[in-house]
């Protein structure tokens, strides 16, 4: 059945359909709508769900590594500085190995204060162990949420689903949303093989001497290797009840191109226009989407960009003292490949600065013109100071 | 996926933690152990206030609370109305919003007792015991009541023809109706205390006989006697003593007063004077020789005096009445001002010379105190011991006004109940401790996180309005919800009243709840603490442990 929904109830109905036992969250814009309408579902009886109200995203986030402990299925929501309050949590959720899923509205981190999109406030937490989705659309939205928790409950680790705020948030698309028999058989319920249970004697997360440690955190790394193979999976999966699938990566009109834009979220919508109007011109074109960055898949990125000449890699971020994120991990995943393009990093649509095409265009201009890459940070659309 | 050894996914133990016995990190050790309430420790009757109110909250039933209350005090239904409530200035709500609006509760419970007509279960007779009690006031019906308790059969004797002392003859009815008195009254009597009236001793009955006839006295006379004015022109008809004036009042006589009544003095029984004469359609005037500040009257009624609007004349002394073709035309007074502090901490009254002025009134009530009058007792019977009620003479016990003078009717109740206890001691040749005292609750004590603001419910009232013409009682009482929402506002100082802070925040899970009640797991509590500064109302302490 198709609705026109902002990004945000995408949100809320991926969690509804996925049925979402606990929900615990603290309002934050651009977030707060999600949890209203979750909290609206539980209220109605739509979803049935405990909703725990709490005093902070710290909190919420405890709840949920509760809840999953006791073998919930747990979903919470949050945005920038929310996220930031969570960053401990975070890592234990990541260590602790909880399926919970997180949405996450980018929303570039304050001072100075803003609630305009940027990415560096789900970067940040690139680290943690946490997988990492960027979404493009609002449909992406709402299937990304339910492939989330299959993922996640099968390598145990949370999923991050993020989208950018206003832009995608609070801008409305028709969605498709999948019928609940179908997501029922997609993602059965739940069910640990350790829970927190009156008639079982366990102890969670208690003190861990350095005989052990080491291979509790391996094991992290290699579920997060395990969960490339397995997201691509779930993916095709996924297409054969909905009909969609969208890949770990998405090389767009990538055939015997020169140039390739890279991207993440919402800018990929806009760079696609901008590609088939130059490809109508018949310019050698083309555009990878980034849609998962936790784990990387550097082997997917090297396919899709070692025949081409140059690369353009967009960052709507800053790694203060480095550059765009997305533009080391690329040039890193090349290092040691015998193939390289020209690697340019732009920096853009910090803060929530509006990219269009025009912006677009701008970079394209820019890397036509340069046939050697070094480090140097390129700026699109800042303003001249001084 | 493959995993590496046989590791969980993460840290977990399949293995149990209860082998690691915490408990032995421990310095100190809490312990449940309640302490005493400032309400309950005001009392002078040593009702347990805080345990009828937790009753209340926890919705045992009235029957409960009324039993709980009656066990200390079988008149709460008058003191409910009467009681200067020391419970309430003790209260450590005050520190924080306003105090428990403990009398009225006490009120309802009383009530209550008396419309569903609840009764005691009390143990059979002991016929072989015989006691005598002189004065069916407070202090004797309390005697007599708590005697019975103990399976004793008292006689009272009474001089007057109605029983209650000071409460059937002394308080008016818009402060204390009749039928509530004597209904408390019956329910003592009922219980099977024998009664002989309109016998007074001296009179109708020798002391000497009744002594040789019971062995065991209590003498609880009150103090009756009215002080004298003692200035020229006091010995006018138109001068009636307060007490003599209340009694006429509440006997229902018509007492004949004139149109502007100066009252003299600043006690309770001046304004229950100024209070009457104004519901008798007259003008009454308070002349009170220290300032409002010292007046001994209780707050309440002092307040519910200037809400109806009594004329005060403070700093003012009576010198002599002015009397003119026999009729009473004026009080001269002298001005006063405030001198140092005397020994009860009351700054003393000095004239001020020259200052002599006139209030015109033409009918005065001396209210300026009464004695006791033991002109019926051979001998000095009434030196009472240090802190007791028992006095010099073997067998004689004397307790309430009679012993301290003027006081209050729940320090009469409070005489009673101890003298019972130290005459069944006497009897049995025991000894009983009379009461541990320990320290009270203070508000620094608690901790009030937990606590929301709220204000005190008041007494329902007539309005000002309808009450000035009428002897119909002020304060109306609660209805069932104030009841609830005023008895929810008690901290429960000192008393665990079961609201799970320990067990929730105890970081150990070494709070176990058993048959409704709290244990400490010792085996794995590590004395860290949080449950003694979570605990609101300071019911668990720390002790050190021994090495």
């Amino acid at each position: 059945m198709k609705e026109v929904m902002s990004g945000n109830h995408a949100v809320s109905y991926g969690a509804m359909l996925s049925r979402a036992q606990v929900i615990a969250a603290y309002p934050i814009t651009p977030q707060t709508q999600i949890v209203e309408m979750l909290s609206e579902f539980c209220r109605t009886g739509r979803l049935k769900a405990k909703f725990i109200k709490v005093e902070s995203e710290h909190s919420a986030l405890a709840a949920c590594i509760g809840a999953s402990i006791a073998g919930a299925r747990a979903f919470t929501a949050t945005s920038a500085q929310g996220l930031a309050l969570m960053h401990e949590l975070i890592h234990w959720a990541a260590n602790g190995r909880m399926p919970i899923v997180m949405a996450d509205v980018n929303r570039s981190m304050a001072p100075g204060w803003s609630i305009w999109t940027d990415q560096n406030d789900s970067l940040s937490q690139r680290d943690t162990g946490w997988l990492q989705f960027y979404c493009e659309s609002n449909q992406e939205v709402i299937d990304t949420i339910i492939q989330g928790y299959k993922i996640a409950e099968t390598v145990l680790l949370p999923v991050m689903v993020v989208l950018d705020a206003f832009v995608l948030s609070h801008t409305s698309e028709g969605v498709d949303i999948p019928e609940q028999k179908l997501v029922d058989k997609f993602l059965p319920p739940y069910k640990p093989q350790y829970k927190m249970d009156l008639n079982q004697t366990l102890a969670f997360g208690a003190l861990v001497t350095p005989d052990y440690n080491f291979e509790l955190k391996y094991q992290i790394q290699e579920a997060m290797e395990y969960s490339l193979t397995l997201a691509r999976k779930v993916d095709k999966e996924f297409k054969r009840f909905s009909g969609r699938n969208y890949g770990l990566i998405e090389p767009y009109r990538c055939a015997r191109a020169e140039i390739i834009l890279v991207t993440s979220g919402t800018i990929t919508s806009t760079a696609r226009e901008v590609i088939d109007n130059l490809r109508k011109q018949g310019e050698k074109i083309g555009l990878l989407k980034i849609r998962m960055f936790r784990p990387f898949p550097a082997q997917e990125v090297i396919e899709a960009l070692e025949d081409c000449k140059k690369v353009a890699v967009i960052d709507r971020n800053i790694g203060y003292g480095v550059g765009g994120i997305l533009c080391q991990e690329i040039k890193s995943a090349f290092c040691n490949n015998a193939r390289r393009p020209e690697i340019f990093g732009y920096i853009t649509g910090i803060g929530g600065r509006d990219v269009t095409p025009d912006t677009i265009m701008e970079i394209v201009i820019d890397v036509r013109k340069n046939n050697k890459a070094d480090n140097r940070i390129k700026y699109v659309g800042l303003r001249k100071l001084r | 996926m493959k995993q590496v050894f046989q590791l969980p996914p993460w840290a977990i133990s399949t293995e149990s933690t209860l082998y690691n016995k915490t408990g032995s990190w421990r310095n100190y050790r809490p312990v449940y152990r309640n302490r005493i309430p400032p309400c309950n420790n005001a009392c002078p009757s040593g009702e347990k206030i805080q345990q009828y109110i937790d009753i209340l909250n926890q919705e045992e039933g009235l029957y409960k609370a009324w039993k709980l209350l009656t066990q200390d005090n079988p008149f709460p239904a008058v003191c409910g109305r009467v009681c200067f409530h020391p419970c309430e200035n003790s209260c450590n709500r005050s520190d924080y919003d306003e105090p428990i609006n403990i009398h009225t509760i006490e009120r309802f419970i009383g009530d209550i007792g008396l419309n569903e007509g609840f009764k005691w279960r009390l143990p059979r007779v002991n016929k072989k015991y015989k006691i005598a009690i002189i004065g069916a006031g407070p202090a004797g019906l309390s005697c007599a009541y708590h005697l019975r308790r103990r399976g004793y059969q008292s006689t009272i004797f009474e001089a007057d023809n109605k029983l209650g002392g000071l409460l059937s003859q002394g308080i008016p009815s818009y402060r204390l109706p009749q039928d509530i008195v004597q209904a408390e009254i019956a329910r003592i009597i009922k219980s099977d205390v024998k009664i002989h009236s309109n016998t007074a001793i001296g009179n109708e009955y020798d002391f000497d006989k009744l002594l040789k006839e019971y062995k065991t006295v209590f003498i609880a006379i009150g103090a009756h006697k009215e002080k004298k004015l003692g200035i020229p022109g006091a010995e006018h008809p138109s001068v009636i003593p307060a007490l003599e004036f209340l009694y006429q009042l509440c006997a229902g006589k018509r007492v004949k007063i004139g149109q502007r009544v100066g009252i003299i003095g600043g006690g309770n029984s001046a304004l229950d004077a100024a209070r009457s004469v104004l519901r008798l359609g007259k003008k009454p005037i308070v002349i009170y020789r220290r300032t409002e500040n010292e007046m001994p009257a209780i707050l309440d009624e002092i307040q519910e005096a200037k809400e109806e609007q009594i004329e005060f004349v403070f700093l003012a002394a009576p010198e002599r009445i002015i009397i003119r073709n026999n009729k009473i035309v004026s009080l001269e007074c002298i001005k006063m001002k405030l001198g140092q502090a005397d020994k009860t901490g009351r700054r003393q009254p000095i004239p001020i010379k020259g200052s002599d002025f006139k209030v015109g009134v033409d009918t005065i009530i001396p209210a300026i105190g009464e004695e006791v009058d033991t002109s019926f007792i051979p001998g000095s019977f009434l030196k009472v011991l240090d802190d007791t009620v028992s006095t010099n003479y073997e067998g004689v016990f004397a307790g309430g006004d009679a012993v301290t003078g003027p006081k209050t009717v729940v320090d009469a109740i409070g005489a009673g109940k101890k003298a019972a206890h130290l005459i069944h001691c006497y009897l049995r040749q025991v000894c009983l401790p009379v009461g541990a005292s320990e320290k009270p609750v203070v508000f620094e004590d608690l901790n009030t996180a937990y606590f929301e603001h709220e204000t005190r419910i008041p007494s329902g009232k007539l309005p000002l309005s309808s009450r000035l013409k009428t002897f119909a009682e002020v304060y109306q009482g609660y209805e069932k919800p104030q009841l609830k929402q005023e008895c929810s506002r008690c901290f429960s100082c000192g008393v665990c009243n079961k609201c799970d802070n320990c067990f929730v925040f105890c970081p150990d899970m070494s709070v176990n709840k058993r048959a409704g009640k709290y244990e400490f797991d010792y085996d794995y509590c590590k004395g860290c603490g949080v449950c003694v500064l979570e605990c609101p109302r300071n019911a668990i302490g720390l002790v050190q442990e021994e090495r």
